[in-house]
């Protein structure tokens, strides 16, 4: 029978659907079901049914349900949850662009998961610290359109560089064995966020990476980054910058920084994307720029197949500085020794191709060595609390080196290589991993001596190149290398060698223990030199006069400049005229 | 403020259990709030007004956004001047909610450890949504979505 409208149907009702961010009345007949409720729902949201998740009193709504079943009458309220398949809450809105987990140890694949930004380069093996997993996202060096951006991206780009050096890759050595070596650590580096990250706060790092100039140097030596320099100016300009230097720093000092930094720079990025032509030019800036950039911090560690492609990588012979390092021991010497080829051809100098690792070994002494102090070399707890109260300490450090019984210390340990190879053992890093361990315990004694050999190298070279410059050594008739730069902290230690010329080493070794006994002493006389040097005023005098003869009449700060380049006039002043700019 | 508020201010009397549920059951249904926590009785024939469902939906930028994290709280006997106990039935990873029962920590919870008795579910839950977005809390890694506590 035919129902007289409104009279036996019920009235329909009218309920108010809420969702955070908006409100509509729905009219629906209170025996409808949950699913028709939707249907309505979804053409007044203008959203997908199955988007819509209903929520009365605290139940959800299944489509199955009547409104009856749950008590919606007429005026009641309906929570709506409207969801979107980006994970933006319809309601909320969020648009954050969350960049990928800043997570480290992930570098390597995030590669695959970045959005499709073409500035974010594929780096496979070239990031192996904060500071190197930052650069995947940087979009190549200064000329990137955004002023704001530049710092960024060339912080980014310079720390690509340093994620070489940093990283323990760069003990890149002429076996097959040391590539490995090499890998392994690398590996370990990347999976262990942790211990990078200790690396990273250990003031001696810090120290080191506070220093501006030196940080420069270690990165003008690449070649490739030479060549880089050359073909993009602007990068030369980036690295002349001392602030932009000490702001690069930082962040790769802090790493929370460097991720808030990315984030900003991947914001950036998708904005210029966005503009039109954007998206060309940023492509062009990544291969212009990023790649090579990357094809050298990744040659460094010389573990993919770029290495053959763009010439022999680079052999160090960190590996032998590592031995010395392990005690608290900042090498002069480091650039020198690696000058010579692979550590098997018993020293010859060839020079070349050795340059490149000068830097990434200067710093690697640095970086491993905090990291073996902590670890305690001789197993004891007061040995282990003395290191690392000395690693934390670099003066101390000084102190401890001009002790005599670390003298006797390193005698003993030249003279018997097997205790340094016990102590190497030690090392945190190699503790996971008894496969490297066994292959370092083979290498050492000939790592050791191979150091000591160039380490003699290096000092023969110092004494050719720098005559002048350099007061004679003690017994041994060697060249001592200025006092300012052995009295001078840790950090511009491996100025000094930076500041003397360091051309390849060309003369042969004696190789006998003997002479490495004699280098040993003359190293610990070189560190330990800081208690017999002179005031800085003394040293400096003539260096000073020339300054003042230039024009420079801020003794203070002449002063400072060259204690701080290590008594190098030109760096002293380019220093001057930095801080006067800036 | 509810009726029963104003009695208990204006006259000191405590407010009987059953008319506070009430009156709590009534704003569920009204959708009263900025719809983010929803609640009401589990079940409508439950005469005792102890057991009700709750709803919060995950504030957005945290970890907990666009989620939908089921409640029960129970209201006991002495409610409201003893706190109800609440327990989440969709898993969540929350400083004060127990990992494998979903029981929230009476003592964590600000509101629940400070309880008065003018507080009321709704206030609770409010409470939950905004500890969500706490610091401490809204980049905690979260199970996958849908998964729920056993018991």
């Amino acid at each position: 029978m035919a129902e007289p409208s409104g009279a036996e149907t019920r009235p329909p009702i009218r309920v108010t659907v809420k969702t955070p961010k908006d409100k509509e009345e729905i009219v629906i007949c209170d025996r409808a079901s949950v699913k028709e409720f939707k249907e309505e729902i979804s053409r007044r949201f203008k959203a997908q049914q199955d988007q819509l998740v209903l929520i009365f009193a605290g139940k959800i709504l299944k489509d199955g349900d009547t409104l009856n079943q749950h008590g919606i009458k007429d005026g009641l309220t309906v929570h709506l949850v409207i969801k979107t398949p980006q994970k933006a809450q319809d309601p909320a809105a969020a648009t954050a662009s969350s960049p990928s987990t800043p997570d480290p140890a992930s570098a390597p694949s995030t590669t695959p998961a970045s959005p499709a930004t073409p500035a974010q380069p594929s780096t496979s093996g070239s990031a192996t610290s904060d500071a190197g997993s930052g650069s995947r996202r940087s979009s190549g060096g200064g000329p990137s359109p955004g002023a704001g951006e530049a710092p960024p991206s060339a912080t980014a780009s310079i720390l690509s560089g340093f994620g070489g050096i940093l990283g323990l890759g760069s003990l890149g050595l002429g076996s097959a064995n040391f590539m490995e070596l090499q890998q392994q650590m690398q590996r370990q580096l990347m999976s262990n966020p942790e211990m990078l990250s200790q690396i990273m706060e250990n003031p001696l790092v810090q120290d080191m990476m506070s220093n501006p100039d030196l940080m420069r140097h270690m990165i003008m030596a690449n070649p490739q980054m030479q060549q880089l320099m050359e073909r993009n100016p602007e990068i030369s300009h980036m690295l002349n910058n001392p602030e932009l230097m000490r702001q690069t720093m930082e962040l790769a000092r802090n790493p929370a920084m460097m991720q808030e930094m990315m984030r900003n720079q991947d914001r950036a990025l998708s904005n210029l994307e966005s503009i039109p032509g954007g998206y060309n030019a940023l492509r062009r800036m990544y291969t212009d720029i990023q790649e090579p950039m990357f094809s050298a911090a990744r040659e460094q560690f010389g573990n993919n197949p770029f290495s053959s492609l763009a010439g022999n990588s680079d052999s160090s012979s960190s590996q032998p500085l590592r031995t010395e390092n392990r005690e608290p021991l900042p090498n002069p010497w480091s650039p020198s020794p690696p000058t010579s080829q692979a550590p098997g051809s018993g020293g010859e100098g060839t020079g070349g191709s050795g340059t490149s690792q000068v830097h990434p070994t200067v710093s690697n002494p640095f970086g491993i060595n905090a990291a073996s102090l902590g670890s305690g070399m001789f197993n004891s707890p007061e040995m282990q609390a003395l290191l690392q109260q000395i690693s934390e300490n670099p003066q101390l450090m000084q102190n401890v080196i001009s002790a005599p019984y670390m003298r006797s210390m390193m005698q003993t340990l030249a003279q018997n290589p097997d205790f340094a190879a016990q102590m190497m053992v030690n090392v945190p890093l190699f503790a996971g991993n008894p496969q490297l361990q066994e292959q370092l315990r083979l290498q050492l004694p000939v790592f050791l001596q191979q150091a000591l050999l160039q380490i003699q190298q290096g000092l023969q070279t110092l004494q050719t190149e720098a005559p002048g410059l350099v007061p004679s050594l003690g017994s041994f008739g060697m060249s001592r290398t200025p006092a300012p730069s052995a009295g001078s902290n840790t950090g511009s230690a491996p100025e000094a060698p930076t500041s003397s010329p360091a051309p390849p080493a060309t003369s042969s070794p004696t190789g006998a223990s003997s002479a490495q006994q004699q280098l040993m002493q003359q190293m610990i006389q070189l560190l330990a030199g800081s208690g017999n040097s002179q005031m800085p005023e003394v040293r400096f005098q003539q260096q000073l006069e020339q300054l003042n003869s230039m024009g420079f009449i801020n003794r203070e700060a002449n002063l400072q400049a060259l204690i701080a380049t290590g008594g190098d006039i030109n760096a002293a002043i380019e220093r001057l005229l930095g801080s006067q700019l800036s | 403020v509810g009726l029963q508020e104003k009695m208990a201010v204006s006259t000191g009397v405590k407010v009987p259990r059953n008319f506070r549920l009430l009156e709590e059951l009534e704003e569920g249904q009204k959708g009263v709030g900025d719809g983010t926590v929803s609640w009401g009785l589990e079940d409508d024939e439950d005469m005792t007004l102890t057991r009700w469902t709750g709803m919060i939906i995950g504030p957005p930028r945290t970890n907990y956004e666009n989620r939908i994290y089921s409640l029960k709280v129970e209201c006991g006997p002495k409610y409201p001047e003893a706190p109800p106990s609440v327990r989440f039935v969709t898993k969540i990873n929350m400083n004060g909610i127990n990992n494998s029962s979903g029981m929230v920590d009476a003592r964590s919870i600000p509101v629940l450890a400070k309880w008065q008795n003018s507080y009321s579910i709704k206030v609770v839950l409010q409470e939950l949504r905004r500890l969500m977005m706490s610091k401490e809390n809204m980049k905690l890694p979260q199970p996958p979505e849908g998964q729920t506590y056993n018991n």
